[in-house]
């Protein structure tokens, strides 16, 4: 094709836009499926009403959905051509800065003998597991919410759409399945399931994501 | 060069909004724009293979169009289109299965490799001109830059014929001792 007949059909097929994000009701499908995978595949605990009139899943869930949001946010960052992503880079490591100290802090005040066992919990060794197989059900529709980004850094757009899984996954896990309720717990083990997601996410994004 | 380039973002960047409301007859002359500068742009950094320039630019020029929605308003046009060119580069070379570095350069050079030439030229030319009183620097316009005859150049601006040999002369004469101060 010509260039100049190329501009010519370009220009007679414009329409206005509005600027591209990550599709919102997609956004909300993910955390539907991740609900689902989170009620099919791992069941939700027995005691849901009652634990869930008490704040800690709730603080666990403000937690993640806050990885879930500054991820969203460094993908759209990142998903616009010329726009400097620190800045929601630093919003992530903050959130996850201030989950740490929160964790940190707990355990210090913690009597001794008894930090290990707040620590471990009963399921640290299937907590990032759970997660990554939560997120496996929401990744594609959170990739697919990014399709009218144009990210000039596949890997790193991959990396934070993984994150955003995984922040929606543990948001889902933390309310509906796990019971493990100290904060070192979820600074420790969500925030590594939420990480293991985002570089699966960047692996994925290296190819998927290209444009 | 600065000022042609800040001049040309302005009018880019007007174009672009115009285009992001739907205005073919903007996004038109916006994407003929981005063609004269994206050919020289790509040929450049591509020594050896400048056939594949005319694919890159098509490329370049859809992407353009069809991600336009991810322009952030606050941000210069030229940082847009130049982040989306070294993208459509890199990933060129890419395919190639060839490593190359694309090294990360101020988004201007996007217009300068455009403009460099035409751009400095002509504001120098501007810049020498305008010690001419009006009159004068219209006729050696026309004779030295317009392409008139003298004769023809003379008439449009109101001398004889005669009177504009002098004219250009002394111009001539005022114009080079402007530029070599040394050799009056």
């Amino acid at each position: 094709m010509k260039t100049d007949d190329l501009i010519d059909a370009l220009a007679a097929g414009i329409e206005p836009v509005r600027p591209a994000r990550l599709d919102p009701a997609l956004l909300s499908w993910a955390g539907g499926a991740a609900a689902v995978a989170v009620i099919l595949l791992l069941g939700a605990r027995s005691d849901l009403t009652q634990a869930l009139q008490a704040p800690t899943p709730w603080l666990k869930a403000i937690y993640t959905a806050a990885l879930a949001q500054t991820a969203i946010w460094l993908a759209t960052r990142l998903g616009r051509p010329g726009l400097d992503p620190r800045p929601a880079l630093f919003a992530l490591l903050a959130v996850v800065g201030i989950a740490v100290a929160w964790g940190g802090i707990e355990t210090v005040l913690t009597p001794p003998d008894q930090r290990m066992a707040g620590w471990l919990g009963q399921t640290w060794d299937i907590c990032g597991r759970n997660i990554l197989l939560v997120s496996a059900f929401a990744a594609p529709v959170v990739f697919l919410s990014a399709r009218r980004l144009a990210p000039t850094r596949p890997t790193a757009a991959g990396l934070a759409l993984g994150l955003a899984t995984g922040g929606i996954a543990a948001t889902a896990y933390g309310l509906l399945h796990c019971g493990e309720a100290t904060a070192a717990f979820v600074a420790t083990w969500y925030t590594l399931g939420v990480a293991a997601a985002g570089l699966i996410g960047a692996a994925v994004g290296r190819f998927a994501l290209r444009w | 060069m600065g000022c042609c380039v800040v001049d040309k973002e302005a009018e880019l960047k007007r174009l672009m909004l115009r285009g992001l409301d739907g205005d073919p007859v903007a996004w038109r002359a916006l994407l003929t724009e981005m063609r004269g500068a994206l050919t020289p742009f790509f040929k450049r950094r591509l020594t050896g293979c400048e056939a594949d320039a005319e694919d890159l630019v098509q490329d370049c020029l859809i992407a353009i169009h069809a991600k336009r929605a991810t322009y952030d308003r606050s941000l210069p046009f030229t940082a847009w289109a130049y982040a989306i060119a070294r993208y459509k580069l890199i990933d060129h070379f890419r395919r190639q299965g060839r490593r190359h570095d694309v090294p990360l350069e101020e988004a201007s050079v996007l217009l300068a490799d455009h403009t460099v030439e035409d751009g400095v030229v002509r504001r120098d030319l501007k810049k020498v001109l305008s010690i001419l009183p009006l009159r004068q620097r219209r006729l050696i316009e026309d004779v030295r830059v317009g392409g008139f005859s003298l004769a023809e150049a003379a008439q449009r601006n109101g001398f004889t014929e005669g009177a504009a040999k002098v004219s250009v002369h002394r111009s001539m004469k005022t114009l080079v001792a402007s530029v070599n101060p040394n050799e009056d």
